[in-house]
């Protein structure tokens, strides 16, 4: 039955994630893995937006952000940046959270949680349910890493780009010019 | 395939440069760590006026080898250079931006704060 179940499974990962021709190998046989059943459920994330962000008000944490992660990240569609007051409250955050997957799943053969990482710090906790990665943070962990700026700022990431290659254009020939005369001069 | 005494590049702005490994840590009698391993490694050379000191003792995370990492389905990745990430003892990054290609097999491996800090992931 279970076999059965499996193979089903996996039959339905490769024909829905053809367009990302290397996934479906690598969740199928990376067993060893602690976090495969994550990954094999990709296509059909643990826990919804919708949901998180109910929990995410029910629980009280604060600035809550939502950042579709497309452009950044082809790995997840959404990251959603959560602030808690204490690390106890970062911590509860995340207990909500995988409290309610567990809750959706409740009476399901297998129970698929999401992959929880940094739960013992309670500075920035990370739960990545598929394709959707909530991350709970304190204040002083969210000022420091300033993950907003990291996704939403695209423009920035650009400009040097631009500038550099105008850098180009000016400098070459000015040097080309100047080195010129004085080669055919000897 | 890092062992002890393997220079590594930093692969964020931590403040330091070069690392050297020193230990592998999970096992008692591993030879060569791959990437997802972490290390203890010591700072050979680090950015003046940085958090970070010449000469200290830190935990690495493994990101890039240039022995190449082989996936299930024939995929090979090897990258020019042995590349870490410094963490700390919780696991958090202690830089906050984090520079070139990251293979994803980091994500399974529970590195996901520094897979989403990564600009590329392979």
């Amino acid at each position: 039955m279970l076999a059965t179940t499996l193979r089903s499974r996996s039959l339905h990962l490769s024909s829905s994630l053809l367009n990302h021709p290397w996934k479906p190998v690598l969740s199928g046989s990376g067993h060893t893995f602690s976090s495969s059943a994550v990954e094999s459920n990709s296509d059909r994330s643990i826990l919804d937006l919708n949901e998180i962000e109910k929990v995410l008000t029910d629980v009280r944490a604060d600035d809550v952000k939502v950042i579709p992660a497309k452009k950044h990240a082809e790995w997840a569609d959404y990251m959603v940046i959560a602030t808690g007051r204490s690390t106890w409250h970062v911590k509860n955050i995340a207990q909500a959270l995988i409290y309610k997957a567990k809750q959706k799943q409740k009476g399901a053969r297998r129970m698929t949680l999401p992959s929880v990482e940094g739960q013992e710090g309670g500075k920035w906790i990370v739960i990545d349910s598929g394709k959707v990665i909530v991350h709970a943070l304190d204040e002083k962990a969210r000022a420091y890493y300033n993950l907003e700026s990291l996704w939403t700022s695209d423009a920035s990431k650009e400009e040097p780009d631009q500038d550099l290659d105008k850098a180009f254009i000016k400098i070459r020939p000015k040097r080309n010019n100047s080195k010129r005369p004085a080669n055919r001069g000897a | 395939m890092i062992q002890s005494q393997t220079h590594l590049n930093v692969a964020d702005n931590s403040g330091a440069r070069e690392l050297m490994c020193i230990r592998i840590i999970g096992t008692s009698n591993r030879r060569y760590a791959h990437i997802g391993d972490v290390i203890i490694a010591v700072i050979k050379e680090a950015v003046p006026n940085s958090p970070l000191e010449r000469s200290e003792v830190i935990r690495a995370v493994i990101v890039r080898t240039s022995k190449e990492l082989k996936r299930d389905n024939g995929m090979i990745i090897r990258y020019d250079d042995n590349a870490a990430v410094v963490i700390d003892q919780e696991g958090n990054p202690k830089g906050t931006r984090i520079f070139g290609a990251i293979a994803r097999e980091l994500r399974q491996l529970n590195f996901t704060k520094i897979v989403s800090l990564a600009p590329e992931v392979l």
